[in-house]
């Protein structure tokens, strides 16, 4: 083991272990549930998984994007599924964030020491609203309004052609996307399973509408329905409650300004980058690519996806693309990349960002079934990504001690 | 002929012209080929032009718009939404050549839904498992169908006791005949056509016992269309309803003096006191520095391209519901005067689309009529 | 138990319109106000590193409302977070990040504009679910109307002490520079003021108001470097009750009563009645005022109307700002009384400061009806 360099992160107050998971089925057709019905589905799983009834929890943490259901204070009805009734109930949104920003949410409420046990709920309905229309909507209303639309920019393409030429680039992303989706084939729960072969590559490359751009739409993620629920338990809890909790070693969120300017004659340090090293740097954590086992990435299409490898690795060059190319990215790589499938196969957008340390923890806890990865996975790494270019990011681990 | 969850591929081209909704393509012209490759499948052409529909069937396509390209069991399974179109055209399974909004923006106006064909063989050849014993004691009979047309045929069917065969061919020793169109047969069958209208006005023919012919109606169950009784179970009532509250939107001094500079033709910021960077829009406050700006600097009118988006599927307008005309193309630049980080987004003239590249140099097109609002800058063009 | 300070608090002046401004200059202000006040920094080694934001997407009309604040609040390569219920709720999770260890300082800030939609009743009405209650036309105004019919009955409340309520909160606002509604009104003018949704009259509701406020909390080990005058976040409580207005009590204050009972839990406050000396409530219509006091345990159970005439709102010092009744806008309503309160315990509430208060009070409530409620203790 590598020697121990001191390490400035702050001082928790108590350890957090993740101690229950729940998830719904992602998919485009949930009509025959209602959002609280859909939210108490989920958090009857992650009760059962725990082992835990309604009473154990302390505090509940709720969190969607409001406007694509377009319910006012959502979590006020949601009450009939989420079981808050008679506790302490917190809500926080973040936009595409969220999910992440509630696990980080509860981590304090818990390490506090104000919570014991607290139940933490992420997730979207989006066949009940407008999507695009929603997401539009987070623009400034009197100009960036007119000229957003939705998600969708060709931009990362566009630079990563320029940088590593047309084909590689072009065959990096598709490989990208084929891998998610082998690796969303395995996951039962994942929305979109298409079995894609590498053979497929230079046809998809090549025929795949253009959204805008090189940025086609098989590379885009899906908008999916779906709820996922964790249970987070303060250190003496967690051990009465399960004898695998996971630990949730440190968190940080980075935003950056308004106006999304990035896209210059310069292009500033990403808040990837800036979370990454910032978190590394207080955790002593020198070498990313040998610390750890499991990268859960917040990836919306396979552009950003593969571009964010090198950010948050802090990598240089096309590290990023010749550790694709070499399968270092694979489930039995080096640093195996979105076991679950990830966002392009699966985004229930308030409940995406929690998905990630969620399957870092199934995976941690060796409960990921068919997509678990096969060597002991130990120390986990979970993205959270919204708004104007936002990043959560997150440390699991299996032991404590760290 | 090959069939696809009980349909080919040929109806749904053979039943446009009944599920046209003309008032669904007002000032739509476009020509959309269909490529399907495979057994039952083939060529045609929808042309959509004038509110009128034209469907022909070809052995090779001629330009046009768009060309849908899918496999037989795909093509029908995304029209009866036994496959998700959706997913289909995510794995390649659907693929389009040119311009994908016709299709996206133009179809799903321009048809009422498929509904699979019923044929009349189908609802001959379902006798048998709708037939009520029960009824049919001391029944004895022999009765032809003899159906005409397309999808026609001939059937004899013969109850004794207390079961009921079916067989090709017409015997010759019916104790009833029933001779009528293939389609007026399944129009009885269905409820579409209403059976005293029928008979009586001669589009059914009935020879032999005619009461005997009167009774066969309660010896069997009602027909239901493959997928009906699928769908009684599935009923959804979808409620649409679009909330809307009307806002008044602050500018702020800030944006105040974006628009007024807008209305006079002038790109106006706001230069950071302390990194001396420069907001296009101006803003309050320097994120970076955490503090007041309030240095309004005009930049410009011209800027250099840094990045190009070309945008091929344009999102709706969520207030308006409408869609911007594809592909159009937006650019990211630097305004002569402002500073390398911070760049601006708009659209470029659609007449410059093919030949804009970053490092360019571009001016802004204003409109002529212009009050401080969006639409007073209507695009960039090339500086040339 | 580790405290958690309130060093520095600033208020945007509560108006019906402040349509000459947008909520970034707005923020602006009061990010200076706190800075000029506290010397705070975002500073990456011992400046702030995280921010709690609290605004309401469906009033401001923006997904992510807060996206349009990050460059005002200090967020450009900081965290922030956004309470997306009232803000009062918003400082106990602040509490909460602070004692974790994962920050030391915090700032908080919060923006509304209620002037900015046509209509809040339109806006409330979507707070309901979309297959029964919001297509009976159910919004907070309404719900607050039946509750008001309950409550007026339990606790013998009167049209009268009703108006004695609302004279006696323009009378606070008048001293309150920053407050919205400081017209003066008699006994009279509230009592034959039109129905707006009975028993709730014109006068009893809160005119719609547009305001911005921030707050920095700092760790007890690092408070004095902001301020030598720290309030102490010494108890924090909120509960939620049932969605369905028809499984509630609606006058039994269950949600209230959790929350002070986890509030004063907290801050070890075994008799508020001899303890509190100014409170800071959200009264968003005026029957609210007797009945939230009988939930936080001042008045007694039912006796809010002797309450009221026994001058109780008096003695306890309640709402000196002229509270949420005088206007204020909803998602941050908790967070202008937590600032009043805050002024009162540093003793800079000027012409509207209670003698000697030593621990206050402060409550908000998110939902229709008060179906969740946020208690605050807060002590010198």
């Amino acid at each position: 083991m590598a020697k121990k360099q001191a390490s400035h992160a702050h001082k928790k107050n108590r350890n957090v272990g993740i101690v229950g998971i729940g998830q719904t089925e992602y998919s485009s057709h949930k009509e025959y549930q209602n959002q609280a019905e859909m939210i108490n589905e989920g958090i009857r799983a992650a009760l059962a998984d725990a082992g835990l009834k309604l009473s154990d929890i302390d505090c509940v943490v709720h969190g969607n994007m409001e406007l694509f259901e377009m319910v006012h204070q959502p979590d006020m009805w949601h009450e009939l599924g989420t079981g808050a009734f008679g506790k302490p109930q917190f809500r926080i949104t973040t936009g595409g964030t969220t999910g992440a920003t509630l696990v980080c949410a509860a981590d304090n409420l818990v390490a506090s020491g104000m919570y014991d046990v607290v139940m933490v709920i992420g997730f979207e309905k989006l066949q009940e609203g407008h999507t695009t229309g929603g997401i539009t909507n987070m623009a400034d209303p009197l100009w960036f309004r007119h000229l957003q639309t939705g998600a969708l920019t060709a931009t990362t393409a566009t630079r990563m052609i320029s940088e590593f030429g047309e084909e590689r680039a072009k065959k990096a992303s598709m490989r990208y996307r084929i891998m998610m989706d082998k690796h969303a084939c395995l996951n039962p729960r994942a929305h979109r399973r298409f079995g894609l072969e590498y053979d497929q590559m230079e046809d998809l490359m090549n025929t795949s509408p253009m959204l805008v751009g090189e940025l086609r739409l098989i590379h885009m993620c899906s908008q999916s329905d779906g709820c996922c629920v964790m249970i987070l338990a303060s250190e003496e809890r967690a051990k009465q409650i399960t004898n695998k909790p996971v630990w949730i070693r440190d968190h940080i969120t980075v935003h950056r300004e308004e106006n999304i300017n990035i896209f210059g004659l310069k292009i500033p340090e990403t808040t990837h980058h800036c979370a990454a090293r910032k978190l590394y740097a207080r955790n002593a954590i020198t070498d990313p690519i040998t610390y750890f086992n499991v990268f859960e990435m917040y990836d919306p299409s396979s552009w950003w996806g593969l571009d964010w490898l090198r950010e948050f690795f802090l990598l240089k060059g096309d590290e990023h693309i010749t550790m694709l190319e070499n399968g270092d990215w694979d489930m039995d790589g080096r640093v195996p990349l979105n076991p679950s499938g990830g966002v392009i196969s699966t985004n229930p957008i308030g409940a995406t960002a929690m998905l990630r340390p969620a399957e870092v923890a199934l995976q941690i806890r060796g409960d990921a079934g068919q997509h678990q990865l096969r060597h002991e996975v130990r120390h986990g790494l979970a993205s959270g990504f919204g708004g104007t270019f936002w990043t959560v990011l997150m440390m699991l681990e299996k032991e404590l001690g760290w | 002929m090959a069939e696809y969850f009980g349909s080919k591929v040929e109806d749904i081209f053979n039943t446009m012209p009944a599920r046209f909704l003309p008032q669904g393509v007002a000032g739509v012209d476009v020509v959309i080929g269909y490529d399907i490759s495979g057994e039952g499948g083939g060529r045609w052409t929808v042309t959509i032009r004038d509110a009128t529909l034209a469907v022909a069937a070809v052995a090779e396509l001629p330009k046009c718009s768009v060309v849908l390209i899918s496999d037989p069991e795909t093509f029908v399974g995304s029209a009866l939404g036994k496959i998700d179109a959706a997913e289909a055209f995510g794995a390649g399974k659907i693929k389009f050549t040119g311009d994908i909004t016709a299709v996206l923006n133009v179809l799903p106006k321009a048809f009422s839904p498929f509904k699979p064909v019923v044929r009349a063989g189908a609802i001959i050849e379902s006798m048998p498992e709708r037939f009520k014993p029960e009824k049919a004691e001391g029944v004895n009979l022999k009765i032809g169908y003899d159906l005409s047309g397309a999808d026609g045929g001939a059937w004899t069917m013969l109850i004794k006791d207390g079961t009921c065969t079916l067989k090709n061919g017409l015997d010759s020793d019916c104790t009833v005949t029933m001779r009528m169109a293939a389609d007026v047969f399944v129009g009885l069958n269905t409820g579409k056509i209403d059976p005293a209208a029928a008979f009586g006005g001669g589009q059914v023919k009935i020879e032999g016992d005619i009461m005997a012919a009167g009774t066969t109606a309660k010896l069997f169950g009602k027909f239901e269309a493959a997928g009906a009784q699928e769908k009684k179970g599935e009923e959804l009532i979808s409620l649409k309803c679009i909330p809307t509250i009307n806002q008044r939107f602050a500018t702020g001094t800030h944006m105040g003096k974006w628009f007024a500079g807008l209305k006079d033709k002038r790109i106006v910021g706001t230069r950071c006191p302390q990194c001396h960077r420069v907001l296009v829009p101006p803003s309050e406050v320097c994120a970076i520095c955490r503090v007041r700006t309030d240095d309004f600097v005009e930049v410009g009118p011209k800027a250099t391209v840094c990045l190009i988006d070309t945008v091929y599927y344009a999102s709706p307008d969520p207030l308006s519901g409408q869609v911007r005309h594809t592909p159009y193309a937006g650019a990211y630049m630097v305004f002569d005067g402002g500073t390398p980080y911070e760049s601006f987004a708009m659209e470029i003239n659609p007449k410059d689309m093919d030949r804009i590249k970053p490092g360019m140099k571009v001016r802004p097109v204003w409109n002529t009529e212009r009050s401080g609002t969006f639409t007073d800058l209507l695009y960039f063009e090339i500086d040339d | 138990m580790k405290k958690v300070a309130i060093c520095a608090v600033a208020q945007h002046k509560i108006e019906p319109d402040i349509w000459y401004k947008r909520f970034q200059g707005m923020l602006l202000e009061i990010l200076e106000d706190i800075q000029s006040q506290t010397g705070f920094t975002f500073d990456e080694e011992n400046g702030v590193h995280d921010i709690v934001t609290c605004s309401d997407d469906v009033f401001d009309a923006r997904t992510i409302s807060d996206n349009g604040m990050t460059d005002v609040v200090g967020a450009h390569y900081r965290g922030e977070e956004k309470m997306a219920q009232d803000g009062l709720n918003a400082l106990g999770y602040a509490m909460s990040m602070i004692l974790s260890g994962h920050d030391d300082v915090v700032y908080v800030a919060g923006h509304s504009k209620e002037s900015q939609g046509e209509s809040r009743n339109m806006a409330t009405n979507l707070a309901y679910d979309p297959f029964y209650a919001r297509c009976l036309g159910f919004d907070y105004l309404n719900a607050a109307g039946l509750q008001a019919r309950a409550y007026m009955a339990k606790s013998k409340i009167t049209d009268r002490q009703l108006a004695q309520v609302v004279v006696r909160a323009r009378k606070w606002a008048s001293r309150n520079p920053n407050a919205n509604a400081r017209e003066q009104l008699s006994l009279g003018d509230v009592m034959y003021s039109p129905m707006l949704c009975a028993p709730i009259r014109t006068r009893h509701a809160y005119p719609v108001s547009d305001g911005a406020v921030g707050l920095l909390l700092a760790s007890e080990k690092r408070a004095h470097e902001f301020t030598d005058n720290p309030v102490w976040i010494t108890g924090f409580g909120c509960c939620m009750d049932r969605y369905f207005l028809g499984d509630r009590d609606l006058a039994s204050n269950f949600a209230l009563k959790q929350a002070s009972g986890r509030a004063y839990k907290m801050a070890g406050i075994k008799d508020p009645k001899k303890t509190v000396d100014v409170v800071e409530l959200m009264d968003c219509y005026a029957y609210q005022q007797p009945m939230w006091l009988e939930g936080l345990g001042l008045a007694d159970d039912g006796q809010g109307g002797a309450f009221i005439d026994a001058s109780g709102p008096a003695s306890y010092n309640v709402n000196l700002s002229g509270g949420h009744l005088a206007g204020t806008p909803l998602i941050i309503g908790g967070l202008y009384r937590a600032v009043e309160a805050v002024l009162q315990l540093k003793c800079k509430a000027g012409e509207h400061q209670a003698a000697d208060a030593e621990c206050a009070l402060v409550q908000s409530t998110t939902g229709g009806a008060g179906q969740f409620h946020t208690v605050l203790v807060l002590e010198h």
